[in-house]
């Protein structure tokens, strides 16, 4: 009984509070994928990708053109945005009526060469932003702030992106085609105009995770492999294209991850979180939050 | 008569034309060695020390080639691993069946050097391993052309754990069995091997594990092993990991306020300074690593008088590739040295005494090494174990030491006999990760 009561202590809630924290990590990267697929219905592949150039351009903003983090970081969701518009037009837009898995094969086409224009462009070396932000110290248990900061912009995300969707016009335009995207041209509305603003908001997003996780990680141009499978399988995880099921997704996967780790290997936290993934795909294959037709 | 006239011109024309025929290309044929070289020149072991081994082969390779060796054109021909073993593998086999190599150099990776030396063993090819360490590679396989000047990895975790044991009582003030220690490394054949060198060095200076675990090396998170290192409440961590592990775990560990009184390294991303003194910032101050000494810090006078020279070459020659590096890695100096060993030990003898450069020719030349301690600019020797013996093809006068950066400098800390200062140990009160 005293060996079952010791595991309560505040190691184990700093565990929790650690999986909440890479929780609101992976919400962040999850929820512009989840917002492109939702409405635009092509999964990008090379979503990390845009991660790891909105870092680099976070990097050189700061550390070699001494900008300030506060004003690098709207430059950089801004050029991330632009490059998420500018993905759409010329390889996705083409492709809108073409079978699903070439849209896929071109995103994935499109990781390859951004990974390489990196490795060509910035060179492999490991870039670090230094920046430090100091540590939340609660008794023994200590939090980050980098951290606490991705979770809270994740938290903000979320619900400046559900007010987007239902108080706005453009917002309902994008929900309305994400239900039926034939019938929407037919009453007029500009479908192409809505993709690329949704572009230009997937990569938006995509830049403000690439400003929160450049506080956290080294940017190289494989950094997009830490986090491209699990965003990926949390989108899946908690239904493609369903925001919220994808947010919550995201804690429920970070929590196995850390709190598999510390009663076992750290290893055995991913494989319990990928073999959960694996049993909810067989009882929910259409997402932990779909709704039942 | 005028038809048996022409016809015996024909023939001596033909004779002529088979002689010269043949005579041409002979002459023309220079002799040369074709060696393909590969490293990871892209993807995350790139960065991780590989692009230095890479630059380190490739000086020695290019003074070489503006030489040549014993009558013997050089022409090495160069090939990117991808940081992937089975681009390593592919490139290793294209490299042997296309290029027509007459050998392989190189192997950042552990978990590449394995498979890759037992394809290269299969298909009878020469291969001389400057870097990777997993004894995996090696041990009981008996392989007869594969070859490793370098120390392997049960070494390294053998070297740091004695270091810890011979200094607990004087500078811990703790007797080895007092001694908590934890053991954490990379889940891939490098990581695993030290760390088994690591445990059983633990076990053997009777070290109280408090705990040792793998994990992937490309893990997005370690805040779980970090919460469990503060449960576990180690003396000493001995850690096994590439680049971007390292930092993540260094700054995570910092931000989740882990204490203890040493961090030991064991080379790859612990060999690059200047990438962990930007990730870590002036957390990496008085933080261990286990390599084979770098070149530039290596004792002068102990060294073959030839070596100096050498050494001061393959430092002028990085510092133009990467100018103003604060302390140059021991990774460049490591794998120009070891590519230094093949191309004045192995290849003359195998030219001059077994008339070649076959894999037969290499691999007798290989075994016939026999350089005594300082015969290297890494200051071991080379003397390689010969068939049937357990390591066959390993280096056993090879050893790693351990050093210790302190303000922006490299020291030798261990073995006494290469020491270039008193370690500092503990970690410093006040310094971040300090349990004192």
């Amino acid at each position: 009984m005293q060996a079952f009561l010791d595991i309560f202590d505040i190691y184990l809630l700093e565990a929790v509070v650690n999986g909440i924290l890479l929780g609101g990590v992976l919400a962040l990267l999850a929820l512009g994928l989840n917002l492109i697929f939702g409405v635009i219905d092509v999964t990008w592949i090379c979503y990390a990708e845009l991660v790891m150039i909105g870092m680099y351009g976070m990097y050189y903003m700061v550390q070699v053109f001494g900008l300030p983090y506060w004003a690098a970081a709207p430059i950089a969701i801004l050029l991330v945005a632009a490059l998420g518009a500018a993905l759409h037009y010329i390889v996705i837009a083409p492709l809108l009526t073409a079978p699903p898995i070439n849209q896929l094969l071109a995103t994935g086409g499109v990781l390859f060469i951004l990974q390489s224009f990196a490795t060509v462009a910035f060179g492999i070396d490991f870039r670090n932003l230094g920046i430090r932000l100091p540590v939340l110290a609660i008794g023994e248990m200590h939090l980050s702030y980098s951290r606490l900061l991705s979770f809270a912009a994740a938290l903000i995300g979320m619900v400046t992106v559900y007010l987007f969707m239902t108080r706005t016009y453009t917002g309902t335009a994008i929900r309305a085609i994400s239900q039926d995207r034939q019938i929407m041209s037919l009453m007029g509305v500009d479908t192409k105009r809505i993709y690329l603003i949704t572009s230009a908001l997937g990569g938006a997003l995509a830049g403000l995770a690439a400003c929160l996780l450049v506080l956290q990680y080294d940017v190289h141009p494989f950094v997009g492999l830490s986090f491209g499978p699990i965003t990926f399988l949390i989108c899946v995880l908690g239904g493609l294209g369903n925001f919220v099921g994808g947010f919550i997704a995201a804690f429920v996967f970070a929590e196995i991850i850390s709190l598999g780790g510390l009663f076992s290997d750290l290893e055995w936290g991913y494989v319990l979180a990928f073999a959960f993934f694996i049993v909810m795909m067989f009882i929910r294959p259409a997402g932990l939050f779909a709704r039942r037709s | 008569m005028p038809g048996r006239k022409a016809a015996r011109l024909l023939v001596g024309l033909t004779a002529a034309v088979a002689v010269l025929g043949l005579a041409v290309p002979a002459n023309a044929q220079e002799k040369k060695i074709k060696i393909g070289v590969i490293y990871d020149l892209t993807g995350p072991l790139a960065g991780g020390g590989s692009e230095l081994q890479y630059i380190g082969a490739k000086i020695m390779l290019d003074q070489f080639t503006k030489t040549g060796v014993e009558g013997y054109k050089i022409e090495a021909v160069y090939a990117d691993a991808q940081s992937k073993p089975d681009v390593a593998i592919n490139e290793a086999v294209r490299l042997i069946e296309q290029e027509k190599v007459n050998m392989l150099l190189g192997f950042f990776s552990s978990a590449q050097c394995v498979p890759v030396a037992a394809r290269v063993e299969q298909l009878k090819n020469f291969m001389w391993i400057t870097t990777c360490i997993s004894s995996a590679v090696l041990s009981d396989k008996n392989f007869k052309y594969v070859f490793r000047p370098q120390a392997s990895g049960d070494q390294f975790g053998l070297m740091t754990t004695d270091f810890i044991a011979q200094n607990a009582k004087a500078k811990l003030g703790k007797d080895p069995k007092d001694l908590r220690v934890a053991i954490i490394h990379e889940d891939g054949a490098y990581g695993v091997d030290v760390s088994k060198g690591n445990e059983a060095g633990a076990k053997k200076a009777g070290f109280n594990i408090v705990m040792k675990e793998g994990y992937a090396a490309t893990a997005p998170d370690l805040s779980a092993l970090v919460t469990k290192l503060k449960r576990a409440r180690p003396d000493v961590i001995f850690h096994t990991g590439y680049n971007p592990d390292i930092t993540l775990f260094g700054r995570q560990a910092r931000e989740q306020g882990l204490k203890f009184a040493a961090l030991v390294g064991h080379g790859a991303g612990y060999g690059v300074y200047e990438k962990l003194k930007e990730g870590l910032g002036g957390d990496v101050n008085h933080v261990f690593n286990a390599d084979p000494i770098s070149i530039w810090a290596a004792n002068e006078k102990g060294l073959n008088a030839k070596l100096p020279p050498v050494i001061k070459m393959v430092g002028e020659e990085f510092d133009k590739v990467k100018p103003g590096v604060a302390i140059r890695s021991a990774h460049v100096g490591m794998a120009a040295s070891n590519t230094y060993v093949f191309l004045t030990e192995v290849l003359p003898r195998a030219i001059k005494k077994y008339g070649g450069v076959d894999p037969e020719a290499l691999r007798k030349a290989a075994l016939e090494v026999d350089l005594p301690e300082g015969g290297t600019m890494l200051g071991f020797g080379v003397k390689f174990f010969g068939e049937g013996e357990q390591m066959a093809g390993q280096n056993q006068r090879s050893f790693p030491v351990v050093i210790q950066y302190i303000d922006d400098k490299s020291y030798v800390v261990w073995p006494k006999s290469q020491a270039q200062r008193e370690a500092v140990l503990p970690l410093p009160k006040g310094s971040t990760f300090s349990n004192q």
